[in-house]
């Protein structure tokens, strides 16, 4: 080992064996920040992975596939495909989701894939465990027959011949295991957690004889796929996507991104809260080693090398940290990941919850060393200062009596003024536009208005302790104290203006992020009181899982418009079908309804004019409402054409207006019923809103609805039929869901910033035992000195507050102003949640001093002869 | 375990002025934070005013060194933060004492050890005379019966030194204070009406003020 490496193993030993207490509050602080980095950036790989191994291994050898979107294609389709030059293979897929029925409940949702068994069965990958009978190719095409993934079997204890309960859209099928599916290499796969059914079985199943989700391609290994892939976009119809199966997953990334982002910056936050935590820590070291840097100097210590002394000592914490946070941080999630696709499924696409297997992939070490590597430069970064200034220490002066830092001066106005700079360049940064759809110069924004406050801090902890008279005011004892502690505190503008800048960001985001999701809660909520209108909703069983359950799930038959019409007391029924389309690159919501029905019944939350009188308008133009999220992408607005590619060929349609929706953040269409089936062919329904006349029961109506639909349902699960107040509630817990994470988030930011705090009082303590000391001496008791640090905590946190509820407010206006609506695109009405804020602030300020409590405490016991002693 | 005091027996009676004298680590400072209850004994007794401190709490030994000692050190010890008045006050402040008494108690303490000029000034702004002479005061200001100086002229010169021994014994004789003084300077000890002489933790000999005194 190199010398200089040897005494710096010896120097870093000793200062860890000197300040045990602070080593370990900078590694959890640390470890706090990695954790929460590593455990979304692992949850976000996670999930994404679990959607692109389930795609890749369904896709096998599949070099393109050919999709008709949401609502399938023509089977036919596969007899012209396979006459073009350069296609070796053309397989039918169907994919569609069903839900296991366990004891007459709604169990665990998988996967069904419909397969050419007899064609396929060795070239996908898996390989079919069957009994030998006869006539095993013919129980192979039963329709009935399912093929099991081993661990599903395992899952289920079931094994072949066993019967199995499904549940198909509103339908019920009992199945019968006829194999388990194995994967044909040893390593796991998708196929072990999925079904497999024929392709024959599969269409009479989903009820679409005729049709198929998707054809998988082989293409001539010795022609290039895009040349193939762009004669097969010029043959079949337009409104067909012909892409690699890949594309799919990048697909979805595009269409998380932006949400994947804000997560991501906000995991960033308890990283930069960490960075004060680290800066803090190495300038207390350098503070207390300056007489040992003088030596170190005197002795032939180069500059550079006491520098990187410092760097090493924070990037040794930095290590320590990150190994901790890591581990912590994977073991989080594994709970986060089940949240997190969840909220992906809710808002997005259906993505499976992860396999977890960071062992078996080799991912945990590559996300151990990413862990490690976060925490060495952060804390490194962290050390920057502290490691430079130490470096220039003047050796004559750190050798000599008395008190280096005292002689040295903080220039907190020039830092002031810096701090006042960067808050105009706040103000600049908040105007441009997105760049490719990212809110950039709004995330510099939040960083300049964080840097900026930071740097009005130390002005803040000098400021505000202005002098006052103590001596002969009446029951002055207190406030003596306060003074004591005040000017105590304002003797080191340098660190405490470092620790209070922790507590600024920390309740800053806290607020603004609080501030936000309220405004966003409100907006959504008066959104759903002014537009969600029926009494009651009939929808699939499943519904309520989203995307989960697959498209077959998310679909009604039409003919149940006749059977709830004629309901008593129904006074009316609305048909609405959801489907996913590609407008212009974008994944958007297609939406068709009876427009002059809800027109008459209920509302669009317009930007221009009257709801019913452009709904009606719409009708009678054939025109589209668009939401204002896909106006803002697409540059479209009232008045403006759009073209869409339907099944049957591309149309223009008239925008008549454009509404203000929340429902997703893909966009959305909205057109006439009668239109859309015209272009579309599809008379499928999603939902059911159903009007009930003044004066009647909704409970009787909801009954007899009920009652007349387990009929229709033939022995499946009966529809759900949810009252208007059910459903309303149902959104709303579902944007609860959403920014859970969030605040799981914020709380590991606001705990690190209270480590900050308790290592900065550990830290004025040890160094004020002397006065402790003499207070005590002289008459002081141990309560009045745990007083004492107690109001450091309370001053150093009332700053720490005042300037976090300052960021907080401009934060939230970064975020609601510009980076939501630079994200995604909604216009969300600015509330400010006073009990909330209240709420807030009174936790950081409990939070302070319950950080303070514990070197108050350890202040209040220490030995008074031995704070005597110390020189 | 080093033994720091053994066989230590003696009695002062009020309004004595007393001084211990000794090499380094004779013991002296540890008898005087022993009477002050900032350190306790192993074994032994300490009597104050006839009522033994042997089972004394935390507490009790404050609410001694607020209402009957007061300490000076050689390190002064004031509070840098506080200005020269607030540093006399404090005593005052930790009983509850804050009013107009107070401020006049404190007016008369800054008179009496000369530093009425000086009373807005910090710690960091005195000489070292001038810190242990507001040292002094603070630690006569709540009136304590017995005062306690630990080396008081042991970080101050010569000159200054004298000043601060007459300055405690013209105090402490005018408010009829008992003193116990540690030191290891002779000239220092020059102010007391007797002398104990320690070595290795015992009391050696007494010397009466008006004997010449001999270095240990």
């Amino acid at each position: 080992m190199p010398a200089f490496l040897r005494v710096l193993l010896l120097l870093l030993t000793s200062h860890v064996r000197q300040w045990p207490l602070r080593t370990v509050l900078t590694i959890v602080g640390v470890a706090l920040g990695v954790s929460a980095s590593v455990a979304v950036r692992t949850a976000n790989v996670d999930v994404l992975r679990s959607f692109e191994q389930a795609v890749m291994t369904v896709a096998g050898p599949t070099t393109l596939e050919v999709s008709g979107g949401e609502t399938g294609l023509d089977e036919q389709v596969i007899t012209r495909i396979r006459r073009i030059a350069g296609v070796t293979s053309a397989s039918p897929v169907i994919l569609q989701t069903v839900v296991r029925m366990e004891g007459g409940q709604a169990d665990q949702a998988v996967q069904v894939v419909g397969l050419d068994l007899l064609a396929e069965v060795d070239t996908r990958g898996f390989r079919l465990n069957q009994p030998a009978k006869d006539n095993q190719l013919l129980d192979m095409i039963q329709p009935q027959a399912v093929f099991l993934g081993a661990q599903l079997a395992t899952d289920w204890n079931l094994s072949v011949d066993d019967e199995l309960d499904l549940l198909i859209g509103t339908g019920r099928l009992t199945c019968r295991v006829a194999g388990i599916l194995h994967n044909e290499s040893d390593r796991t796969s998708s196929w072990e957690r999925m079904a497999v059914m024929d392709i024959a079985a599969a269409q009479i199943t989903f009820q679409m004889v005729g049709k198929v989700d998707r054809i998988d391609l082989v293409t001539d290994e010795n022609m290039a796929v895009e040349d193939v892939a762009q004669t097969l976009r010029t043959v079949l119809p337009p409104h067909m996507t012909v892409e690699r199966p890949a594309n799919r997953t990048r697909q979805v990334e595009q269409m998380v991104r932006a949400f994947r982002l804000n997560l991501t910056i906000l995991s960033w936050v308890g990283l930069l809260v960490g960075m004060f935590l680290i800066y803090n820590t190495m300038a207390f070291a350098v503070a207390q080693r300056r007489r040992e840097i003088g030596i170190y100097r005197a002795i032939g210590m180069t500059q550079s090398r006491v520098a990187v002394l410092f760097l090493m000592e924070a990037g040794l914490f930095g290590c320590v940290g990150g190994i901790v946070g890591s581990a912590a941080g994977m073991a989080l999630a594994q709970e986060l990941v089940t949240l997190l696709s969840r909220t992906i499924s809710d808002l997005y696409v259906p993505v499976g919850a992860g396999e977890g297997g960071l062992f078996r992939t080799g991912r945990f070490w590559s996300m151990m060393l990413e862990g490690i590597a976060i925490g060495c430069v952060v804390s490194m970064i962290g050390a920057v200062g502290p490691s430079v200034d130490a470096s220039r220490t003047a050796t004559v002066r750190a050798l000599a009596p008395g008190d280096y830092e005292a002689s040295r001066q903080l220039r907190t106005g020039m830092l002031a003024v810096m701090g006042v700079s960067l808050l105009v360049i706040t103000g600049i940064l908040s105007l441009p536009g997105p760049i490719g759809g990212v809110a950039v110069s709004g995330y510099a924004a939040t960083l300049s208005l964080l840097a900026g406050l930071a740097c009005l801090a130390p002005l803040c902890v000098t400021g505000w302790s202005r002098r006052r008279r103590y001596v002969g005011r009446e029951g002055g004892v207190q406030g003596v104290m306060r003074g004591i502690a005040v000017e105590h505190a304002s003797r080191s503008p340098g660190r405490n203006g470092v620790t209070v800048s922790a507590l600024m960001v920390g309740l800053a985001i806290m607020i603004g992020v609080l501030v936000m999701v309220r405004s966003f809660r409100h907006t959504v909520e008066l959104w759903v009181t002014d537009t969600v209108l029926a009494d009651v909703v009939v929808a699939p069983s499943m519904w309520l899982r989203g995307t989960e359950i697959g498209d077959a799930g998310r679909s009604l038959p039409p003919t149940w418009l006749k059977v709830l019409s004629s309901i008593p007391d129904v006074a009316a029924v609305d048909s609405y079908r959801d489907v996913r389309i590609e407008v212009n690159g974008q994944r958007v919501a297609v939406v068709s309804r009876d427009l002059r029905l809800h027109a008459q019944w209920s509302r669009y939350l317009v930007r221009k004019g009257d709801s019913s009188e452009q709904l009606r308008r719409a009708a009678e133009t054939r025109g589209l409402l668009v939401s204002e999220v896909l106006a803002d992408r697409l540059g479209v607005e009232e008045g403006s054409t759009l073209e869409v590619m339907t099944p049957s060929g591309p149309v223009q349609f008239p925008i008549v207006a454009v509404f203000y929706d929340y429902s997703t953040d893909g966009g959305k269409l909205l057109m006439d019923r009668a239109l859309y089936q015209s272009l579309w062919h599809d008379d499928l329904v999603t939902v059911f809103p159903v009007y009930v006349s003044p004066g009647s029961s909704l409970d009787r109506v909801r009954e007899r609805i009920t009652d007349q639909l387990r009929v229709a349902t033939g022995g499946g699960l009966p529809p759900l039929v949810i009252s208007n107040t059910e459903l309303r509630k149902e959104i709303l817990d579902i944007f609860d869901r959403t920014f859970l994470l969030t605040y799981v988030l914020e709380a590991i930011a606001v705990v690190i910033a209270m480590l900050g705090i308790v290592n900065t009082l550990v830290t004025s303590v040890l160094e004020r035992r002397r006065e402790f000391s003499t207070l005590r001496a002289i008459g002081g008791s141990a309560e009045q000195i745990r007083q004492l640090v107690l109001w450091e905590a309370a001053y150093l946190g009332m700053i720490g507050i005042t300037l976090g509820l300052i960021g907080g407010g401009v934060l939230s206006l970064l975020l609601i102003k510009v980076i939501n609506k630079q994200s995604f695109g909604w216009t969300i009405q600015m509330i400010v949640p006073i009990g909330a804020v209240i709420q807030a602030v009174v936790l950081a300020a409990i939070a302070t001093l319950v950080a303070g409590y514990f070197p108050a405490r350890w202040a209040a016991r220490q030995p008074i002869i031995d704070g005597l002693r110390e020189e | 375990m080093v033994t720091a005091l053994r066989d230590v027996n003696l009695e002062m009676k009020p309004g004595e002025f007393c001084a211990f004298v000794g090499p380094s680590g004779c013991g002296k400072s540890t008898l005087l934070n022993l009477v002050a209850g900032l350190d306790l004994p192993t074994s032994g007794e300490i009597v104050l005013d006839g009522r033994s401190t042997r089972n004394l709490t935390g507490y009790e030994w404050t609410k001694i060194r607020r209402e009957t000692i007061g300490i000076v050190f050689q390190a002064f010890h004031l509070v840098h933060g506080l200005t020269a008045e607030e540093n006399i006050a404090l005593p005052l402040m930790l009983r509850g004492e804050n009013g107009r008494e107070t401020a006049q108690r404190v007016e008369d303490m800054l008179e009496r050890v000369g530093m009425s000029h000086r009373r807005k000034h910090r710690p960091a702004e005195l000489s070292g005379g001038e810190q242990q002479r507001i040292a002094i005061a603070r630690a006569l200001a709540h009136g304590p019966r017995l005062l306690l100086a630990d080396e008081p002229t042991g970080n101050i010169d010569s000159h200054q030194g004298a000043g601060i021994m007459s300055l405690i014994r013209e105090l402490a004789i005018s408010g009829g204070q008992t003193v116990l003084l540690v030191t290891h300077s002779l000239a220092a000890a020059q102010a007391a009406d007797y002398v104990w002489t320690m070595r290795d933790g015992r009391l050696v000999s007494r010397t009466e003020r008006t004997t010449e005194l001999v270095t240990p």
